[in-house]
């Protein structure tokens, strides 16, 4: 008897293929032109991206969402080929609801994690080909536990626990010091921030990260752009409003020299 | 036995007897559209008959429970796979009928040395706009009709027509949530009771008799539900047009039960 309420199965029993490799074995660089950040304060999880696309050194798209809602409570942030990435949320959207419909009960943070890392596992062959490595950071609200999670992925699909926080993307390197620091040095850790503090830090790194890395996409005002940050509590998630972000970002982001 | 075409007629028609039969004791299911969404309304004893299938169709059933199983089950595999494959705004209640369950339905109602499936099904469809919403109610034999305001399920089609009939005189436009619970827990009460008085009348050898919906007070309907209700669960969901994020389907808790329906019922609902 095949698992029940398994929506990832069903495609395959139909003929459909995830992460097959285009060119096999030709390995190249991952490439993965982005900032993404996941974060714990006081009420839960801060997840955030920057918002460029980037072809080489060529600027595709400068409104991309890379923070993208799977359902009420667990959002994925993708780093990597976006396609592929894409396709994994759709893939896991559409499997969640799948179980939740079939079985009558949500599918436990848990089986969500092993869902992403399936994924993963599977499109091996795409990203040692180079055509489709994704590295995302999942985070959701595990009410078994009663908390927010934040979970980080190797591109073979394996997952560790970002106990305070994770990163990913090319302008990861960057900000990962600054949490290390922020987090063990900061006055107070990071966890104990209210949402506005942790929404003025988030705008703080990834400013930073697009200081030194080009495939980060800054802040930009003149077209009132500014970066996705969605909250994850036991509410749900929740996106913070532009209007926000331009506020927090004017009075305590920009320095007035 | 049934190589001869006036035999399998008949065939079929004791099938009918047997089905009509079998529904005798079953719960009315009642969807109607509200000013924000659409609300299902049932009365069940353990097994749910209320059911999310995709981000804006519900399903509400009668019958036998492993058949009504079978059944969710197809729907929901074709409404996500179509989903996947296309767009969640290509998933809609009439296709799923139309091309899915319903030719299923009448194959096995005819194919005469099979069992048929002991089900009745209504599946209702959140419109992207209000004013659009849909509601279809399948038959046993796989004939269908579409309703836009209300639609119901019942043993017979005298007392399914009663009901619709007494939804339709209690409000001309879209009612709000609490005068929609209300309405359908009324409109339930008096399916319920109808079926029982068929059955009674029928063993009495009387034909079935229908009420002029005007006729009918809440009063009255209370009363039956206050005994029909008792070790059993009003069972509610909604299309929710306002509920934020994909899926539209929620199940009302008995918290809010209890907010909503008419306080004048003198039953406390589980």
């Amino acid at each position: 008897m095949r698992i029940q309420g398994d929506f990832y199965q069903l495609l395959k029993e139909q003929g459909y293929q995830f992460g097959a490799s285009a060119v096999a074995g030709e390995g190249r660089d991952f490439m993965t032109a982005t900032t993404i950040l996941a974060f714990k304060y006081r009420d839960g999880v801060l997840v955030a991206g920057d918002r460029r696309a980037t072809a080489g050194n060529m600027v595709m798209y400068d409104r991309t969402d890379k923070v993208l809602e799977i359902d009420r409570h667990s959002v994925m942030a993708i780093a990597g080929v976006p396609a592929t990435a894409y396709e994994m949320v759709r893939v896991l959207e559409h499997s969640f609801k799948y179980y939740r419909r079939t079985q009558l009960q949500e599918l436990s943070f848990e089986g969500k994690l092993r869902a992403v890392s399936k994924l993963l596992k599977d499109n091996v062959p795409a990203a040692l080909a180079g055509t489709g490595a994704v590295v995302p950071v999942f985070a959701g609200y595990d009410f078994q536990q009663e908390a927010a999670k934040i979970y980080f992925y190797d591109i073979l699909g394996a997952e560790f626990e970002g106990v305070e926080y994770a990163v990913s993307g090319s302008g990861s390197p960057t900000i990962r010091g600054i949490l290390h620091y922020l987090n063990t040095w900061g006055g107070r850790p990071l966890a104990a921030s209210t949402e506005e503090e942790a929404a003025i830090q988030a705008l703080r790194l990834l400013t930073s990260a697009a200081e030194f890395d080009s495939a980060t996409g800054g802040v930009n005002r003149e077209t009132n752009l500014y970066p996705i940050i969605k909250v994850i509590t036991q509410d749900g998630v929740r996106v913070m409003p532009n209007d926000q972000l331009k506020r927090l970002f004017e009075s305590e982001v920009v320095r007035h020299v | 036995m049934y190589e001869e075409p006036y035999k399998w007629v008949e065939a079929v028609g004791n099938r009918r007897q047997y089905l009509d039969e079998q529904f005798k004791q079953g719960s009315p299911v009642v969807a109607l559209v509200y000013d924000t969404g659409i609300l299902l309304l049932t009365v069940s004893k353990g097994t749910p008959k209320l059911y999310e299938v995709y981000d804006r169709l519900a399903l509400g059933g009668m019958g036998h429970p492993a058949d009504l199983e079978k059944l969710r089950f197809s729907l929901l595999e074709m409404a996500h796979v179509e989903g996947f494959n296309r767009s969640p705004s290509d998933v809609t209640g009439g296709r799923m009928v139309k091309y899915g369950i319903a030719p299923v339905i009448k194959q096995a109602f005819e194919e005469i040395f099979k069992a048929p499936f002991i089900v009745k099904i209504l599946l209702a469809e959140l419109g992207q706009k209000a004013g659009k919403d849909s509601l279809l109610v399948i038959n046993y034999d796989g004939t269908f009709e579409e309703g836009a305001q209300c639609a119901v399920l019942a043993a017979s089609r005298p007392v399914e027509r009663d009901m619709v009939a007494y939804l339709k005189q209690q409000a001309s436009t879209p009612p709000s949530l609490e005068q929609a619970c209300g309405m359908a827990l009324r409109a339930w009460a008096l399916g319920d009771r109808s079926q029982r008085k068929a059955g009674e009348d029928r063993s009495e050898q009387n034909p079935a008799t229908t009420e002029s919906p005007a006729a009918i007070d809440a009063a009255s309907l209370y009363a039956h539900l206050r005994d029909a209700v008792a070790e059993k669960t009003v069972e509610c969901a909604l299309l929710d047009r306002n509920q934020p994020g994909s899926s539209k389907y929620r199940v009302l808790t008995p918290d809010e039960l209890g907010r909503l329906l008419p306080k004048d019922i003198g039953v406390v609902f589980s």
